[in-house]
């Protein structure tokens, strides 16, 4: 499971250029107004505009139908339960059991909502190195001690990660299957304890070592963020089709999708 | 186990960010430096033993671990928790942005849970079996807790989430089970072979003193 969400921030886009402060100030402000929306063709309007914004962003296919899938995994029962269980007058019956539009309809709004906030999420930290979305979140404010551990977090991840994968060698080697037994249960049971405590022992190693070159709490970086006119128009677009949209919305001209379709 | 996107009302988003600005504050609190890479190492270690997937008949269930998070990190399993849904959130569009205080509030405060069920050891007798039974039931505990706020935030939504509720709180019980037992295995192995990862355990020390970490 490739988790390296910057792979492709060596790219040169607009998006790419793109302050990160601003990018991510706007695009989240964008994400937060697409969560409010409650009519079809306004998050299928948000839909199109996040797909633009991925469509600039030049990442490759199939790196974004991998953060998809997951979306789509969780969202498909949706479909199922949501027409069947909704709490309105059916519309017909199949099997005895009662289909409701209104359902139907709530389902594919929570679905294409979902998929375009995972879209910008892409077009956000897709576009930049991570340590330098995770500076531009610190210039924006957010406590320095989170933004310390994310990036600690994410640093070893990945190494956990491998060790993981170590591990998982070392029992297969040995023989050992996974079943839905207690036997594999207290296997896994020590085998996280066992992740634990290597990583823990391997990482307090590398805290020493980073105490001992002089680590006071604070990552320093060479980034200077700088904002030009250019920065500052992207994201005023961004914001300006937003609030198209929530206008939209406010102004009562579609249905809701408990409602209707349009 | 996380709310996607899209699912939830604006308020109860809203709430979950709130309780999660709340909670956070109060656990951050009398923080060192010197934690932050502890912390760290288990929220990691947390992000990826959730990849683990254990197989239950014809499917399989993923690890949640919040309970163990719970008795590894005490109060601090909050901001630990919270970070590794911000990591998901971000690295895979996994629960999503905007739930982000939602999913955090339902995880994280199934850890606290986990983390206060574990210190009512002390007040037993210290056998063998200790660690791991209170290491189980902490475990399960948070997981149904974690599922009980999930109901919550889906009802009050609206009635349309009634029925969704109550079989995502159905689809929990088989998770609470293997939780408990993973957990409480993996506590007793930390008990003999590194007590001092796991919140509070009293230890001995070479002058034959008590002291609790």
């Amino acid at each position: 499971m490739p988790l390296d969400i910057d792979r492709f921030a060596h790219l040169e886009t607009s998006i790419h250029r793109w302050d990160p402060r601003l990018k991510i100030l706007s695009l989240g402000i964008f994400i937060f107004g697409v969560a409010i929306l409650k009519s079809i063709p306004l998050v299928f309007i948000a839909l199109i505009t996040a797909s633009i914004f991925l469509k600039i962003t030049n990442l490759p296919f199939h790196f974004i139908v991998n953060g998809i899938k997951w979306v789509v995994f969780f969202l498909a029962p949706f479909f199922v339960i949501m027409p069947f269980s909704y709490p309105a007058d059916a519309a017909f019956y199949i099997w005895k059991l009662p289909f409701a539009w209104e359902g139907l309809r709530v389902a594919t709004l929570i679905f294409i909502k979902a998929i375009t906030i995972v879209l910008t999420t892409y077009a956000i930290f897709g576009s930049a190195r991570f340590d330098i979305s995770m500076i531009a979140l610190q210039r924006l404010r957010c406590p320095k001690v989170i933004v310390q551990m994310l990036l600690f977090t994410y640093r070893y991840i990945f190494v956990f990660i491998e060790e993981m994968k170590r591990m998982d060698t070392a029992m297969r080697c040995r023989g050992f299957v996974m079943k839905t037994n207690m036997e594999t249960l207290r296997v896994m049971g020590n085998f996280v304890g066992t992740l634990l405590v290597r990583s823990f022992e391997r990482t307090s190693r590398v805290y020493k070592a980073m105490l001992s070159k002089g680590y006071q709490g604070e990552f320093h970086t060479m980034v200077v963020f700088q904002a030009g006119w250019k920065d500052i128009v992207k994201a005023a677009l961004v914001l300006m089709v937003i609030g198209a949209i929530i206008a939209g919305e406010l102004s009562g001209s579609f249905n809701t999708a408990v409602d209707g379709w349009y | 186990m996380h709310i996607s996107e899209g699912i939830l009302s604006a308020p109860v988003l809203t709430a979950g960010f709130v309780g999660t600005a709340a909670l956070a504050a109060i656990t951050l609190r009398k923080m060192d430096m010197e934690e932050i890479p502890k912390i760290s190492v288990i929220t990691a270690a947390f992000f990826v033993a959730s990849l683990i997937h254990i197989p239950f008949g014809f499917t399989s269930i993923h690890l949640i671990l919040n309970g163990l998070v719970g008795i590894t990190l005490g109060i601090r399993a909050f901001p630990a928790i919270m970070l590794a849904i911000i990591l998901q959130a971000i690295l895979f569009g996994h629960g999503g942005v905007t739930v982000i205080g939602i999913n955090s509030v339902m995880l994280g405060g199934g850890g606290l849970v986990a983390y206060f069920i574990w210190r009512l050891r002390h007040r037993f007798p210290s056998t063998p079996r200790r660690e791991t039974i209170f290491g189980g039931i902490a475990a399960a505990v948070s997981v149904i807790s974690s599922g009980l706020i999930l109901a919550l935030a889906l009802v009050t939504t609206g009635e349309e989430f009634v029925a969704t509720a109550g079989y995502a709180l159905l689809a929990h019980v088989p998770v609470m089970v293997i939780e408990g037992i993973v957990v409480g295995v993996c506590a007793a192995f930390l008990a003999k072979v590194k007590p001092e990862i796991l919140a509070g355990q009293v230890q001995k020390t070479p002058m034959g003193h008590h002291h609790a970490t």
